[in-house]
């Protein structure tokens, strides 16, 4: 009768796993497919424009260095389409993309590295603040469906959940440059920083408020609150949640213990199918701001023309949101009693 | 004998407004419960009986006093009479103090399909502590003890209580939901439709518990089924519905044996007997419209034997022997 | 002529949405007037949208220039008309290219199943997870000098098609599910035939709410790029118009009028495709359930 089994969920880890390396991996072959098959003279052509904007920086020698490296990034080696691509994924491995051109000659990887902590840092706390609002509000709209204020927080909902992050980060900008200045309208931090603090911490969090604030803002009473409205409404015609109210348990009870926690399970899908597209949307909000992280890196990058930081940030991006999805899954059997005991 | 219920005059229905119907729908009125009086004992297992659509389902919700939308009370009283012998009028009290008073402790229910009704991410020992905390105050470990020693009681396996309802089977889960309902030993237990989801075996054995059950209870259990063979093997009185009215009320072997509403007789003489090779006969036509009953006795369109006056003047139920009656103008001149 | 009936069906349902959906109706209008704007109005424009200096700098609106003057010296209410006109196109493009390619691929995963369902999904996924603005801007820094606006909508066509894919697909999994389905494959309808009848109707108007999303994302993903200078700097397009903006501080020079413009367009293009995307999505729901 009972097939308690603790198989099912190392089965469960193991998939997971290979998932997670399969999905870096053909990340990886998609970039590398859809940098070869750009249709010009990449190299020549980089190598060109970076001789054209920073010329007398690089003395001939380093450009021959990474006219190599570019060869080799690009896989237009000359020897097969199959050493091509081990070379690539071997320099992918070995976080060996190059030097970078924007701070020559430090190594792109390097510089991303640096940069990554600010946007994993703004990132996770600002999905997880979404996450959690969003969901709570959500719940609460579905289930008391009928009252005003479940209306007005649907109109704001459908008005913010179109609109993209940066145009949030540029219209609460507009607000608090010139309304109301209270906040820093840019950069990461604005003291210097000696050791770490409490001083430190908050300067660094109040600088991080507007970017997280729009970061917030359409996905709390966007993506997450839309969903997990959506969620709650079907939770509450279910047989389990309507034979609850049939028992006289008190609506706060069923609120917590049947629906919130039953839209965990498929919140978690949610969200771990919309890391991709926070993550992007974040890279763009941080140039908005001026904050220091990776996608104000990438626009110094993209700006110069600095293929191998863009290559370096591209992977490294993809690593920190397949490892952020795979934590994800990692928690799921945690919220789902169906993995976990199958 | 000790009534535990009494229903007066109920009628109630489906209200079909904007949200529920289409245009050609809209403001229409299904009448599934026309005009019901009932009595029930304590200490019985009462049957009710009628093909899908009669309004028996929508019948013990009303006894539950539980209605959501559409359905909704045009009429009526129902009385329950707690073993401290207590009286509370279902119809009359709030929805909100029917569930901190009455349902559970006095009454409980028991859903058509128990596929679905335990919470997926909740231990089915955590679907016995909530009820415990809730209606008799006890700490989550009383609770989970008092759990323990209950699922023994009523014959479970103690490890479902461990179990997540996924990891049931069918039947299994449908005993813990029987479980459920027994649990704070209420005066009154409506089943809709308690086995019609499992196979020969399962019924049998969830069937068997509910009739253990009310021995050592002694309470009172409402079985609500479409299967005349439910309530032969386990109602004392059963009462025949049909399209929202009761025909027929009565001990259950004496309807078995000499059916008197032209729509009972027709039900028994469909039901297979051993060792008659004789083809069944079916009723021909189908049961009213109830968005439009007709007028007079409802079943005159289908029945063998109308008279003038079927056509004209809907019938009451009259007792025509003590305990049995009948709703039918071949019986009251 | 089954052409003929198809179009007239369209018809009756288009008329059915406009008149009954609040929604679907609140955004078509604004559409229309963005898409007249775009491309009606904006040929008529008196000076040049794309040279420099055109009219005087930095004027603020009045009657005589409506929304005020750039620092690029451009009437702000004529580069806008031609933006959004150039914003769209790129978009249509977008959406023709990577919405078709999204129902042919969800409609082989979700009709022939087995290993090539999971091969493509794998990769779609790849594309769900992989952050495609960051690809995007790889490729398009490599190609910079060449981009062109039919370009620019291919380009982004490669990051759009697998969120309709598996829209698709999901649809086609349930369909199959239903009993119309099943009775045409047991009344010995060959599989292509069924997925061409039966399935294709009911499909055909979730790929038309697809289409309309894939026209958001794309607006928005050019704009994005346009901020991180991808875009064609040269022409004129709603994120073209940002990134100059941002890029002369207009917002801290107070002159507030270049770079609202651009930000109330784009979010009322935002939200007038999703008002579109929501009214057909919620008539579908309530045509097919």
């Amino acid at each position: 009768m009972l097939h308690a089994s603790k198989k099912s969920l190392l089965e469960y880890l193991a998939t997971r796993t290979i998932m997670y390396f399969a999905t870096i991996f053909s990340g990886i072959t998609l970039t590398y497919l859809l940098v070869k098959a750009m249709p010009v003279d990449a190299v020549e052509n980089i190598i060109f424009g970076l001789t054209q904007t920073v010329a007398g920086v690089y003395d001939p020698q380093s450009i021959n260095k990474l006219r190599e490296d570019l060869y080799e990034i690009f896989g237009l080696t000359g020897k097969s389409p199959l050493e091509d691509y081990l070379i690539f994924i071997r320099r992918v491995f070995t976080f060996n993309f190059g030097p970078s051109f924007i701070s020559f000659p430090t190594p792109a990887f390097e510089l991303v590295l640096r940069r990554l902590p600010w946007t994993i840092g703004l990132l996770s706390v600002s999905t997880a603040i979404t996450w959690i609002t969003g969901n709570l509000l959500g719940t609460i709209a579905g289930y008391f469906r009928t009252r005003k204020f479940t209306k007005v927080l649907e109109s704001i909902a459908i008005s913010l959940y179109p609109v993209p992050y940066y145009i949030m980060a540029l219209i609460l900008m507009l607000l608090f440059a010139f309304l109301i200045p209270i906040f820093p309208l840019g950069g990461g931090i604005s003291v210097i920083p000696e050791s770490l603090n409490l001083e430190l911490i908050l300067n660094i969090i109040w600088h991080s408020l507007l970017p997280a604030l729009s970061l917030i803002l359409p996905g709390a009473l966007g993506w997450s609150f839309l969903s997990s409205r959506t969620l709650t409404l079907e939770v509450l015609s279910e047989d389990y949640t309507r034979y609850a109210e049939f028992r006289g348990l008190p609506g706060k009870h069923v609120l917590r213990r049947y629906v919130l926690r039953n839209i965990l399970v498929p919140q978690v899908t949610v969200l771990a199918l919309s890391l991709g597209g926070i993550f992007s949307g974040a890279l763009l909000t941080e140039v908005i701001f001026a904050y220091p992280g990776v996608g104000s890196l990438a626009y110094r990058a993209a700006f110069a023309g600095d293929i191998n930081t863009l290559m370096a940030v591209l992977i490294l991006s993809m690593v920190a949101v397949s490892t952020a999805i795979y934590l994800l899954d990692l928690l799921y059997p945690l919220v789902d009693p169906r993995i976990r005991y199958r | 004998m000790e009534p535990v219920l009494k229903a007066v005059n109920l009628k109630g229905g489906y209200l079909l407004g904007s949200l529920y119907a289409s245009a050609s729908q809209q403001g229409s009125y299904v009448d599934a419960v026309s005009d019901v009086s009932l009595e029930l004992f304590r200490n019985e297992i009462f049957g009710i009986a009628g093909e899908s659509g009669c309004g028996k389902s929508t019948l013990i919700k009303m006894l539950y006093g539980y209605l959501e939308p559409p359905l909704v009370l045009k009429d009526g009283l129902v009385y329950l009479y707690t073993k401290e012998g207590k009286e509370i009028s279902i119809t009359s009290l709030s929805k909100e103090r029917l569930k901190r008073e009455v349902f559970w402790r006095h009454i409980s229910y028991i859903p058509q399909s128990s596929m679905n009704v335990l919470n997926p991410t909740m231990r089915v020992r955590d679907h016995f502590a909530e009820m415990l905390k809730l209606h008799a105050n006890m700490s989550k470990e009383e609770a989970y003890k008092e759990a323990g020693k209950y699922v023994e009681y009523m014959g479970l396996p103690i490890d479902v209580l461990a179990a997540f309802p996924h990891q049931l089977s069918g039947g299994m889960r449908q005993r813990v939901v029987i479980s459920l309902a027994l649990l704070m030993r209420p005066d009154l237990i409506l089943a809709d439709e308690p086995t019609s989801a499992l196979d020969v075996i399962n019924q049998q054995a969830v069937l068997t518990m509910l009739r253990d059950s009310q021995e050592s209870f002694k309470n009172t259990i409402v079985i609500v089924s479409h299967d005349m063979g439910v309530h032969g093997v386990i109602t004392r009185r059963v009462a025949i519905m049909y399209a929202g009215r009761i025909v027929e009320i009565g001990k259950t072997e004496e309807i078995f044996e000499d059916p008197l509403h032209p729509y009972t007789q027709a039900l028994i003489k469909a039901l297979p007997r051993l060792g008659d090779k004789a083809q069944r006969k079916g009723l021909s036509g189908h049961p009213p419209d109830l968005k439009n009953p007709p007028l007079g006795c409802r079943f005159r369109p289908r029945c063998p034997s109308y008279g003038p006056q079927c056509r004209e003047e809907t019938p009451t139920l009259i007792e025509v022997k003590p305990g049995r009656y009948v709703e039918c103008w071949l019986y009251s001149t | 002529m089954p052409s003929l009936s198809f179009l007239k069906s369209i018809g009756k349902n288009f008329i059915f949405l406009y008149k009954s959906n609040f929604k679907f109706r609140l955004g078509f209008t604004l559409i229309l007037i963005l898409f007249i704007l775009g491309f009606t109005v904006s040929p008529f424009s008196p000076t040049s949208t794309r040279t420099w200096y055109a009219v005087p700098r930095d004027r603020p609106p009045s009657p005589e220039y409506l929304l005020g003057t750039s620092s690029m010296g451009r009437d702000v209410f004529w580069e806008l008309c031609a933006s959004i006109g150039k914003s769209l196109t790129i978009a249509l493009i977008t959406a023709m290219i990577a919405s078709h390619i999204g129902l042919f691929i969800g409609l082989i995963s979700g009709i022939r199943g087995g290993l090539l369902d999971r091969f493509l999904m794998f990769v779609s996924d790849t594309f769900i997870i992989v952050p495609g603005f960051l690809l995007l801007i790889v490729v398009i820094s490599i190609i910079k000098s060449w981009i062109t606006i039919p370009l620019l909508g291919a380009i982004i066509s490669i990051v759009s098609w697998p969120w309709p894919a598996r829209q698709v697909r999901s649809m086609v999994l349930s369909l199959r599910e239903r009993t119309f389905v099943y009775t045409a494959k047991l009344s010995g309808m060959r599989t292509s035939k069924v997925l061409l009848f039966e399935i294709m109707p009911y499909v055909l108007g979730w790929h038309l709410v697809n289409f309309t999303n894939t026209i958001l994302f794309s607006i928005g993903t050019e704009s994005g790029l346009a901020i991180f200078g991808l875009s064609i700097l040269g022409d004129n397009t709603l994120g073209v118009m940002l990134y100059w903006a941002l890029n002369y501080y207009a917002l801290f020079r107070g002159i507030w009028w270049w770079i609202t413009a651009p930000i109330v367009t784009l979010v009322l293009i935002f939200i007038s495709f999703y008002l579109i995307s929501i009214g057909l999505s919620e008539h579908l729901h309530r045509i097919i359930g």
